[in-house]
């Protein structure tokens, strides 16, 4: 079984290498390559899955790659997206070659990078060494640099600079911070132990100078927060998020952002209980993200910008749940990230089922889509219901566990702003709704005979759409995985 | 070590002063020759303290292939495929020397007198560790203000570069223990992320008509 952990991102690796050798001449190869690559890796997702949230620890190569619940859970998901939107771009991408905006020969460039970047996510979660987790989770930045312009049109080209300068700046700051907790570390570890693991750097968490521990927190927190997409240094999100096609927009905010929160996790939760200061920190920036996350949304009228800003207040509440501290914080914290990766993603493939049948992306253009495009709209209708947080959709339930978390942790306040940010987010999710799929059509798009998307859209939005009212009605159905990964979080933590 | 210091302090001193000339030398190539100086000097810094620890050695080899050959050669062919001029900084000759002279005075300065702040050990506080990590928090501070202050895309990948090279030399006193795979990795990706960035800036030349950042406005808010 631990083997597996290799196949996991060895597996799409390989099919992204194979793409660019062979599938770059034929559409149809790198789509095939990269489905089968997909499916194959979806499985041994679901292995390392069930394992791990049954409470198996998998190691390899004397603990240098290393999963637990919280791996295996951030996986499947990754996988599972992977899956979804590899299907998904099949019908997307075409269509955007038939109307010129993508030239056909490219299709193998997509794939390719597709896979390199679907490859680099998985393997963010499976390393235990704090450099080498560095370097992957900039691979994932670099494999997705060239996906986020890939329409390579002046906005595309635009967002996709913005993007790799600020990731890579910012990840800058993550390799100083890394670089002195591996330094603080190794003064304080005897006995052969290796302090590049990040489970021995955990164990000594207390023993390093505080000077070197408050100075790697705050060059971590402005490194992997860029990539978590934390306020102030969200910029590059909602620019990268619309301007990329629909599928890497819905792996973006859906998987790789996360991924930025779980190498916070794996990096600045150690010092929570010896530095109560860290844990301070992490809320306060989490409280920032979700307001000003919130305000941006209303002045959205952009479909993809509007579903960003909606990310940035969503990380917003993960970062609330890690900086409450307690088990319920961490534990809601976890439960958001896995509800958000689910019904953002949900809401991005179904903008992008409108794009696909529209042409158009800008809310005040857009209305009464419901009557032709009905699998679509009900896909729509559980996304933003979900994160709007209204209740018997998942998004209620995680963000609920919030604010008895904030409560029971002593701050209230933030139980008070994270209420005000969802009642707002409700009224403004409704008020979208309303906009694009009910009401009278736009003649303009009634003329141009809009109709459903194909299944190989749809199907994948019908599963999120179900997860997600799945987990709304009968949240105990992921209590248990839930409980697993927020203990794995609480083992790799040191206590005084 | 100590028979050695003078050499240290003259090449981290350089090392300084190439950070001035890359940041301010108008002509890019010229900046892009000056870069390729400064990894060198990293370079030979490196062989000096790996005569005390030999796996840097290793580093030193790794460092002359990436940064001396490699980085320097992408950015002279993409200097070549758009124009070799900087266009205008946001802040002229005069008050970015000032600017600059003062924010890296003033962090060495504050650096090797509370030493203890950043290093991890007692064996980092002694010299020449302690020149090590104040000059690799300045020449860090100098790329960040590069990619703040300049507005020329290309300008800003030179002050990533410098920034990389500030967080590189600071591992001689943070983590000489570093293993080659580790550092393989850091400078795989810098080599990667130039060339990437490199080809996206290319695009804006395309797209654009020139390097100039203040012309990417089209996404706001």
């Amino acid at each position: 079984m631990n083997t597996e952990i290799l196949y996991l991102f060895l597996t799409p690796a390989i099919a992204g290498i194979l793409i660019f050798l062979v599938g770059r001449k034929s559409r149809v190869v790198a789509e095939t390559l990269a489905l089968l690559g997909t499916i194959v890796t979806f499985v041994i997702a679901l292995k390392i899955f069930i394992a791990t949230t049954h409470g198996e620890v998998l190691t390899l190569y004397s603990s240098q790659l290393r999963m637990d619940a919280l791996s295996g859970l951030i996986a499947g998901l990754v996988a599972l997206l992977g899956l979804i939107a590899s299907c998904y771009s099949i019908p997307y991408m075409r269509r955007e070659v038939e109307v010129g905006a993508i030239q056909a020969e490219r299709m193998g460039t997509y794939y390719g990078w597709f896979m390199v970047f679907l490859a680099t996510m998985l393997c963010a979660t499976t390393v235990n060494n704090i450099i080498l987790l560095w370097v992957i989770i900039e691979g994932t930045t670099l494999a997705s640099i060239i996906l986020v312009g890939f329409y390579w049109n002046k906005d595309a080209i635009e967002a996709a600079y913005k993007y790799a300068i600020l990731l890579t700046v910012g990840i800058t700051f993550a390799l100083f911070g890394c670089v002195l907790l591996y330094s603080g570390a190794s003064a304080q570890v005897t006995g052969g132990v290796d302090p590049l693991k990040l489970t021995e750097i955990a164990k000594v968490a207390g023993k390093m100078p505080k000077s070197i521990v408050l100075l790697s927190v705050v060059m971590l927190l402005v490194g992997f927060g860029t990539k978590a997409g934390m306020v102030p240094f969200h910029t590059w999100l909602p620019d990268a998020h619309a301007e990329a096609p629909t599928p890497i927009s819905a792996m973006l905010s859906g998987v790789m952002i996360k991924v930025g929160v779980y190498a916070l996790i794996r990096t600045v939760l150690i010092f929570y209980p010896f530095y109560p200061i860290v844990s301070t920190l992490v809320l306060v920036f989490g409280m920032l993200t979700m307001v000003v996350g919130v305000i941006m949304m209303m002045m959205q009228d952009d479909l993809k910008r509007f579903l960003a800003f909606c990310s940035v207040t969503s990380m917003g509440y993960i970062l609330m749940g890690l900086g409450l501290a307690n088990y319920l914080g961490i534990y809601g914290g976890i439960f958001h990230l896995l509800n958000h990766s689910l019904m953002k993603s949900l809401a991005f493939f179904s903008v992008g089922a409108v794009i696909y049948s529209t042409h158009h992306r800008r809310v005040s253009e857009l209305g009464g889509l419901g009557k032709y495009m009905p699998i679509s709209a009900v896909a729509f209708y559980v996304a933003t219901l979900a994160l709007g947080g209204l209740p018997f959709f998942n998004g209620f339930i995680s963000e609920f566990t919030l604010f008895i978390a904030g409560v029971k942790a002593g701050f209230p306040w933030a139980t008070v702003v994270a209420v005000a940010v969802a009642i707002l987010n409700v009224a403004i999710f409704i008020h979208l709704t309303y906009q694009v799929f009910m009401g009278e059509a736009p003649e303009n798009l009634k003329a141009a005979g809009i109709k459903e998307v194909p299944v190989m859209m749809w199907g994948g939005m019908l599963i999120l759409a179900f997860l997600c009212l799945l987990i709304g009605v009968y949240p105990q159905i992921v209590s248990p995985i839930l409980n697993e990964a927020t203990k794995a979080v609480f083992a790799t933590i040191a206590m005084p | 070590m100590q028979e050695f210091a003078k050499i240290i302090s003259t090449i981290s001193l350089s090392m300084i002063i190439t950070s001035y000339l890359i940041i301010e030398l108008r002509n890019l190539k010229y900046a892009a020759y000056v870069y390729m100086i400064q990894a060198f000097l990293m370079c030979t810094l490196f062989a000096i303290f790996a005569i005390d620890n030999p796996g840097l050695y290793y580093w030193a080899a790794t460092a002359f292939v990436t940064k001396v050959v490699i980085i320097p050669w992408l950015l002279l062919r993409y200097i070549k495929k758009t124009t070799d001029r900087e266009f205008q900084p946001l802040i002229g000759y005069l008050g970015s020397i000032f600017l600059i002279s003062a924010v890296v005075i003033l962090l060495y300065r504050v650096t090797h007198s509370y030493i203890g702040f950043v290093a991890p050990s007692q064996f980092a506080t002694a010299e020449p560790f302690r020149t090590n990590l104040a000059v690799s928090l300045s020449i860090f501070i100098m790329g960040l203000y590069c990619i703040l202050v300049r507005r020329d895309a290309i300008k800003t990948v030179h002050g990533l570069l410098i920034l990389e090279n500030g967080v590189h030399l600071s591992l001689v006193t943070l983590a000489p223990a570093l293993r080659e795979t580790a550092l393989i990795g850091i400078v795989t990706d810098v080599v990667i992320a130039v060339w990437i960035l490199l080809y996206v800036i290319y695009g804006i030349y395309q797209k654009f008509g020139s390097t100039d950042t203040l012309q990417l406005r089209g996404l706001r808010w």
